[in-house]
């Protein structure tokens, strides 16, 4: 047996090696620099799936299933083609991956993003495909997202977390027995700091894994003949924050927008032959929008269910732009109905981080109409609310008089009006909705608003 | 008896009890102005974690078979206590074509993501349900529901389940939350879309196996709603 104050040492110095052995390949991680020249397909070389990967697996066909069953995946079959057809573009015809099955599908959600699964399964959100400019910018997420599958990513990084949770249960437990003494501090300060370097290194890994995939994301595009700068792109557009929502966490598990902007240009300076020309990028845009324009549609529908009117005008008016004599008028109506007394965009100072947390919170103390309420008490929001009103009430006509007129525009006048305590006008338009729509879905609700109106109007 | 025992004992206490959070009501519902005899109950979300030592697993399988399990007893519960009916989502005889399945499920979808983003503002203050704060507005009309459709019941709830390791860990240092499952439940009148009940039902111990104790904690969160 060693002594007391021996056995003590031994405990302290095991406790400091333990955080700086699983520290090690992080550290070495970080220290990496990207490839300069491209190494398609990038494949982490004989991957052997372990018990805790098949789990990981297991976990990640029953989500796919989950997903489904509740309705969140977009069933547009020629949507989904095209979006399997850019996929499949990207990936070597020769290459087969042990437990991976490729499938890519569109998730029914307003928010930009896209995420992938390790068993192959790659979902781009509805709001992401609405918010991007052409193909090649769908081909950038896509590749990046394939990256994070062929590099195994998820099953790298849920092994390499699992020895972190290990280490700090483990400190923790040494720190819950410290002895006392100069030792027993020694201890108490290493396991009390451990959790936070673990946890740092945590996200730490997970941005490396992001910025590993944004540049062989690149590599996947050149490979492919996509516009490298694409990517570059699509970030500069994520960076469009219309909702005040991107807060910067103390922790965070991507890297910021700002940072990828600058490591994938200064990437590409190195990278690319040639900056595809504007008149191209145009052309391609035009082809995107045809492509996608049942999916952009969907998406604005769930914008403005959700209330993310800022995004939804900003969306709707690209559609308008497009196409403009056509249902897109009717959608950047709803924008603006749904807009109501609020600000068409956020100023600088919403912008900033501290007031973004300040809305958050706001926003978890006040219900939507409460909102709408306290506005329009102010004479801004007033302001607002007039024009907006108009812009929309602009639109729903112009709608009306397309070429192949929208019914459900009757629907949106007869909701703005019904707003404005119009009440015979209100109800008229929902009358002139289902006499053109007999079939429609929401007829029960209409009906219901038809006869609370008479009944007010009586 | 020692002090330690007496900790150890009530702890065991307290970790085996059935612990209900308080219910809130609307005042149509107390004032019997608004009744609720026959109710659609939404497909359930419950999501279990497995805490180890070496981090929180995903059970997806678990979880699914966990909702099931909740939406089946609270349908149970709501029947034999409180004589509801519960109806199918999609009305009987309806002849769906595959389109208006798809569209009938985006409904569901988009209704079940509505309460998602109403639940943080409920749990907030909780009491406001009382004053009747709380609305989903009419668009539940277009889940166009069985005729005479008084109510829908949304479910969430996430629970936790300890390895042998994490439990042992528990004993030893400490500081580790228990076995737990933690239940939100809604329910909201199927003509309007008022916020008609909410109470969230909660007891300690492994939620993927624990049957009696899910049914005592919802029979209590049902208590307080007139028969």
């Amino acid at each position: 047996m060693f002594p007391r104050k021996l056995t003590t040492l031994i405990v302290a110095a095991l406790s400091v090696c333990i955080v700086f052995t699983s520290l090690g390949p992080v550290a070495l991680a970080q220290k990496k620099k990207a490839p300069v020249e491209a190494t398609p397909p990038p494949l982490r070389e004989e991957f052997k799936f372990g018990e805790v990967d098949l789990e990981v697996l297991e976990q990640a066909d029953l989500l796919d299933a989950r997903l489904e069953r509740d309705g969140l995946v977009f069933a547009d079959e020629s949507a989904n083609a095209y979006l399997r057809r850019i996929g499949k573009s990207l990936i070597p015809r020769e290459l087969e991956l042990e437990r991976v099955s490729w499938r890519f599908r569109i998730l029914r959600d307003p928010q930009p993003n896209a995420f992938a699964l390790p068993n192959g399964s790659i979902y781009v959100t509805t709001g992401l495909m609405t918010l991007i400019d052409n193909e090649s910018q769908l081909a950038a997420i896509i590749a990046h997202e394939l990256t994070h599958v062929m590099r195994r990513h998820t099953y790298v990084h849920n092994r390499s977390n699992r020895k972190k949770f290990m280490t700090m249960n483990v400190m923790a437990a040494i720190g819950a027995y410290a002895p006392g003494g100069i030792v027993g501090a020694v201890i108490m300060v290493v396991t009390t700091v451990a959790p936070f370097i673990m946890v740092a290194t945590i996200y730490g890994y997970s941005r490396d894994l992001e910025r590993e995939a944004d540049l062989k994301g690149i590599d996947m595009m050149i490979s492919a003949e996509y516009p490298p700068e694409e990517m570059v792109n699509v970030m500069k557009l994520l960076d469009k924050d219309f909702e005040g929502e991107n807060i910067r966490l103390f922790y965070n598990d991507h890297p910021s927008l700002d940072e990828r902007i600058k490591y994938l240009s200064g990437y590409l300076g190195a990278r690319a032959d040639k900056v595809t020309p504007q008149m191209e990028l145009h052309r391609e845009r035009a082809a995107y929008f045809q492509n996608v324009e049942s999916v952009m549609r969907h998406d604005l529908q769930l914008a403005v269910n959700a209330g993310r009117a800022r995004s939804a005008i900003y969306l709707a008016q690209r559609l308008v732009d497009f196409h403009p004599d056509s249902e897109n008028l009717f959608w950047l109506a709803e924008s603006y109905r749904t807009l109501g007394p609020r600000a068409p965009q956020l100023t600088e100072r919403e912008l900033t981080n501290s007031a973004k947390k300040d809305a958050a919170k706001k926003s978890l103390k006040r219900t939507a109409e409460e909102e709408e309420r306290e506005l329009l008490a102010t004479p801004a929001g007033k302001e607002n609310w007039q024009r907006h009103q108009q812009m929309a009430e602009d639109l729903y006509r112009r709608a009306l008089n397309a070429e192949n007129p929208v019914p459900v525009a009757h629907r949106g006048l007869g909701m703005l009006y019904e707003k404005l305590e119009r009440g015979s006008d209100a109800a008229a338009e929902y009358e002139k909705y289902l006499e053109l729509s007999p079939s429609a879905s929401d007829r029960a609700r209409i009906q219901r608003r038809i006869e609370t109106l008479k009944e007010k109007l009586k | 008896m020692s002090a330690r025992s007496i900790v150890l004992v009530v702890l065991l206490i307290v970790s085996g009890s059935h612990q209900v959070h308080a219910q809130f009501i609307h005042p149509k519902i107390k004032s019997k102005e608004t009744t609720i005899r026959r109710v659609v109950v939404l497909p359930a979300k419950v999501n279990v974690v497995r805490d180890s030592m070496k981090g929180p697993e995903g059970m997806a399988a678990e979880s699914d078979e966990l909702s099931v399990r909740v939406e089946k007893m609270v349908a149970e519960v709501l029947s034999k206590q409180k004589h509801v009916t519960t109806l199918p989502t999609t009305p009987a005889g309806t002849e769906a074509s595959t389109d208006g399945d798809a569209q009938q499920k985006y409904n569901v979808a988009d209704f079940q993501s509505k309460f998602d983003e109403l639940l943080p503002k409920i749990m907030k203050k909780r009491s406001d349900v009382k004053k009747g704060r709380f609305s989903m507005g009419d668009e539940v009309l277009n889940l166009n529901l069985e005729k005479g459709t008084d109510a829908i019941v949304f479910i969430r709830g996430n629970g936790k389940k300890l390895t042998s390791g994490k439990t042992a860990m528990r004993w030893l240092v400490g500081g580790v939350v228990p076995a737990y499952l933690q239940l939100q439940i809604g329910i909201v009148d199927a003509r309007n879309g008022e916020v008609l009940l909410y109470t969230d039902p909660h007891f300690s111990g492994d939620p993927t196996t624990a049957v009696d104790r899910l049914r005592k904690a919802l029979e209590k969160g049902f208590k307080k709603l007139p028969e």
